[in-house]
């Protein structure tokens, strides 16, 4: 797949329970690295920015509006935190997410291009081009 | 941090439904924004890539991992506390399409380091008393 956006990537860290069974010096090391590889991707332009999340939340849904405790999803999908990626093609977002490394340990990482504009009006746009033609 | 995760709520809309949601996600978007709450944000296409140890899987359209939504987009505030995100998450016209809004806070430093002391900490008196 070789997708392109002007927009740049969001590449998305899943799975907050990585580190189970690791020593403390083992989970520095890891986070160690995955800090470097940050400012590494920083250096050479490629990212511009990221964050960490914390592990707890809150949800708010539907038409009721009801907040509960969260995140949403299950440990092993939740999200741990985020890069935004400036480079040109899917394929490198991809080779960049390739390099995270929390995958041995079972990180997941969801690449997602960014929209250029909202796409919910990207589909008021077709509708209307549909009512117009 | 607001994610927020939704099913293609959207196509299911007439255009004059669209029109308003449109209308009104700009208004929301636009008061936050002059209020300076605002911080950063992305609306994000649905197609991508999961990459694993395992190797990589491209989706062009959407949903995403193991449940049937997807991430749509973010919005970094620059607000003091998580009330104060959950109150402007209440806010968020789409909502009423059954979108779910995960309101995180972003952290000082990788959670990791917290969890590594906290660990050496719990294995330090078994040391000791070892």
């Amino acid at each position: 797949m070789s997708t392109q956006s002007n927009t740049g990537y969001l590449i998305i860290f899943r799975g907050t329970d990585w580190y189970q069974g690791l020593s403390p010096e083992q989970m520095q090391q890891v986070a160690d690295n995955w800090m470097a590889w940050f400012k590494r991707l920083k250096d050479e332009g490629k990212c511009a920015g990221g964050n960490p999340l914390e592990r707890e939340g809150k949800v708010v849904s539907g038409k009721n509006k009801v907040v509960s405790d969260g995140p949403f999803a299950e440990s092993k999908e939740s999200i741990g935190g985020y890069f935004l990626l400036t480079v040109g093609t899917m394929d490198e977002a991809v080779a960049i997410a390739q390099q995270c490394p929390g995958l041995p340990y079972g990180i997941r990482v969801e690449v997602r291009p960014i929209a250029p504009q909202c796409p919910i009006v990207d589909e008021l746009e077709s509708k209307e081009h549909l009512a117009h033609a | 941090m607001l994610v927020s995760i939704s099913s293609e709520w959207c196509k299911e809309l007439s255009l004059e439904e669209l029109q308003e949601v449109v209308k009104q996600n700009k208004a929301w978007y636009e008061r936050l924004a002059a209020q300076g709450k605002i911080k950063g944000g992305q609306a994000l296409l649905r197609e991508g890539a999961v990459v694993t140890s395992k190797g990589s899987r491209f989706i062009s359209d959407g949903p995403f991992p193991e449940s049937k939504e997807a991430i749509g987009g973010t919005l970094w505030l620059d607000v003091a506390t998580l009330a104060e995100a959950v109150a402007i998450a209440q806010t968020l016209p789409g909502l009423r399409y059954n979108t779910t809004i995960e309101v995180r806070p972003v952290a000082e430093e990788c959670p990791t380091y917290a969890w590594a002391r906290e660990l050496a900490q719990q294995q330090q008196p078994a040391a000791a008393a070892a």
